[in-house]
């Protein structure tokens, strides 16, 4: 019944995430351009910093960071950012109906197809290092995509929906996606995690979907199944959980803002 | 077998919470328990109503009586404490005009993004692309930013937009107040022309007379729950005959006055006034064409209204108007000097008008009439609705409302 009337408003959606991508950058004399530099940028950074300054004992660290970290920034807007959507169309919210859900979907749509451009970047940096790709592994790719998409939808809509309750979640998760990035092996290896502290690891669930992003990138391997497996459960979980505290917080949205 | 009602509102109850200080943070949460500290109160208590569908109600009532807490019910923008609200069909609310206009946009770019907000697809947006544009009559800046509008054409285009929606339930909200007075009449000949086809619509307003002109019925809500429920007419009759005294006492108290409510003897006795009185009439007099007062007319026959008056200020310019209403209800004719004669005009302290109907082509049954004396800004110095009561004869069983010549030829035959 939701999901039907969120497929009606699909035209929303569609008019929001345009809006964003084009909203995101408006005034810029680089404009949309910025899409690709800033990206660009951030690996540059990185490079000089981890090859010249700190050295990690990685080969090719600067890679190895980069195709964690666009995937990272992704998931950490969907909550930072992600937490107040509803709250920045309250005049929307108070005035008129539509799927609340629309505003949390839009959203994360838009961060997932920024990602997809800094992805260029990232295709493009693999090819003039000389990286290499592997093609099997590759396939991996749009599937891993989708469960950080759904894992991520899930996270927003659970912290939009009660950020209209308790506004200080806000900053507070912008402090926790700090810490939770530094908890997500991003900067290291999952096997540099002291072997007692393995199992807390585990619980995060952006670890399986950042161990794939780097098997199918970096290591150019096929990921494990176990961590297929264990990437997908936690997606669809997150989802159906989010959803479901979504759809009860929502009735109360017009009333709180 | 199919529900006839396209609304059904079930022990509705609504409350709100009135914070005196609210704290949205957690320290305020923590810290200051007691600010959290709220008044409820109770906006609508166990309403009950149902519409059919296909008809159009208008719910009006003081401010605060809970009208629009109702229509954001109907329009599932917040939810009851209690009771149930059903809606069968798809619900379009015309309560926001121009909700997600962009400035920087075009008119047309701004047509898609607006209309999106309502849950049209894109193809059901381009298929009414034409008619949106045709409607809002801004053809020419239709590819403009909309920031370079006017408020008028701003809010022409967002009107059309949302009135093109093709919506099973229509919900309205105060907003036909938008643009020319040209502009509003094609509003208004636009809603009834959507009722026509069959869609329910459900009017909040403080205009009684744009209520008049669209709904079957009229739902008066007061302290949350239906005062009064009925045809349009004698609900607003009713509605205001009481906000009258209401000010009536209110003066009474603020000046310390004496004053006494004496019901004119030439009322009729379903008359109400009401208006501020600066001037008001002293007798209303119908009388056939051998000039002689009579409350039977037959159908063709000559009619004149004689308007008398006493003003409490000198020169005033003022709009005489009259109507004609059958007893039930139906509205069949109804005008005005600055309509008729694009004029208003300017009166002594005392004195007599009269409004002359030379060919009275009504068909049979009672009818009332309404006068009144409005400035030129409307403000209503006294309007009497059913000052009096006629009859008509016509001498044919013709049927309807009006009285129209009619020849008959069939095969080349004139009968």
């Amino acid at each position: 019944m939701i999901i039907k009337d969120i497929y009606n408003y699909r035209e929303m959606i569609v008019s929001l995430v345009r809006k964003d991508l084009r909203g995101r950058y408006k005034g810029s004399v680089l404009g949309f351009l910025w899409t690709f530099v800033n990206p660009l940028l951030q690996l540059i950074v990185y490079s000089i910093v981890f090859s010249i300054i700190v050295k990690m004992g990685i080969d090719n660290f600067s890679m190895f960071l980069f195709v964690a970290l666009v995937p990272w920034i992704f998931f950490s807007s969907c909550i930072t950012s992600g937490s107040t959507v509803i709250l920045q169309q309250q005049d929307l919210v108070k005035k008129i109906f539509f799927p609340r859900e629309v505003l949390p979907v839009a959203y994360v749509t838009s961060s997932f197809i920024n990602m997809l451009f800094s992805f260029i970047v990232i295709f493009v940096a693999i090819i003039v290092t000389n990286h290499g790709i592997n093609p099997a592994a590759l396939l991996f790719l749009p599937l891993i995509m989708l469960i950080e998409y759904i894992l991520a939808l899930g996270f927003s809509f659970v912290a939009s929906a009660i950020t209209v309750y308790f506004r200080d979640l806000e900053h507070i998760l912008n402090n926790l996606s700090m810490a939770w990035m530094y908890l997500t092996p991003i900067l290291y290896t999952q096997e540099m995690v002291p072997e007692q502290y393995k199992p807390l690891f585990n619980l995060n669930p952006m670890t399986p979907i950042i161990i794939a992003y780097r098997d199918i990138l970096f290591y150019k391997r096929i990921p494990s199944l176990n961590t297929l497996i264990g990437a997908s459960i936690t997606g669809v979980v997150s989802l159906i959980l989010g959803f479901i505290l979504f759809n009860k917080l929502k009735k109360g949205f017009a009333e709180e803002m | 077998m199919e529900n006839p009602n396209a609304i059904e509102l079930q022990h509705i109850s609504k409350k709100f919470k009135i914070y005196s200080d609210k704290g949205w943070g957690l320290k305020e949460r923590i810290l200051f328990k007691d600010r959290n500290r709220y008044e409820e109160r109770v906006v609508l208590n166990d309403l009950s109503f149902c519409v059919k569908k296909g008809e159009s109600i208008g719910i009006i009532g003081k401010n605060g009586c809970g009208k629009s807490t109702t229509l954001k019910l109907l329009a599932k923008i917040i939810y009851p404490n209690k009771g149930t609200v059903s809606m069968h069909g798809r619900v379009s609310s015309l309560i926001e005009l121009g909700a997600g206009f962009h400035p920087d946009l075009s008119g047309k770019e701004n047509i898609y993004t607006n209309a999106s907000i309502f849950g049209l697809s894109k193809r059901e947006i381009s298929s009414r692309l034409e008619k949106i544009i045709e409607f809002s009559e801004i053809e020419e800046f239709i590819d403009n930013p909309v920031r370079t509008y006017s408020s008028g054409m701003y809010m022409r285009l967002a009107f059309s937009v949302a009135i093109n929606v093709d919506a099973d339930i229509l919900l309205i909200d105060e907003i036909l107040a938008v643009g020319d007075l040209g502009f509003q009449q094609k509003c208004m000949e636009k809603l009834k022309e959507i009722k026509s086809e069959g869609t329910t619509i459900v009017i909040v307003s403080h205009s009684l007379g744009q209520i008049e002109q669209i709904c079957d019925r009229t739902i008066w809500l007061e302290n949350g729950n239906i005062r009064e429920d009925g045809i349009c007419r004698d609900v607003h009759m009713h509605y205001q005959q009481e906000i009258e005294q209401k000010s009536f006492q209110y003066s009474e108290k603020s000046t310390n006055r004496n004053v006494q409510i004496i019901v004119p003897s030439f009322y009729d006795p379903k008359a109400v006034s009401w208006g501020n009185k600066k001037i008001y009439f002293t007798d209303v007099i119908l009388r056939n064409e051998i000039g002689k007062e009579c409350s039977t007319y037959s159908t063709g026959s000559r009619i004149e209204i004689l308007l008398k008056y006493k003003s409490l200020i000198k020169n005033l310019n003022v709009n005489f108007g009259i109507a004609i209403y059958r007893s039930d209800g139906i509205h069949c004719f109804g005008t005005h000097m600055v309509i008729e004669k694009n004029i208003t005009a300017t009166v002594s302290d005392q004195g007599i008008a009269s409004v002359i109907i030379e060919k009275l082509e009504l068909l049979s049954g009672i009818y009332y009439i309404d006068v009144g004396m409005i400035s030129e800004t409307n403000e209503v110095y006294e309007e009497i609705k059913n000052v009096k009561q006629f009859k008509l004869i016509c001498d044919k069983q013709r049927q309807g409302i009006c009285n129209l010549d009619t020849k008959w030829i069939v095969d080349g035959k004139i009968y």
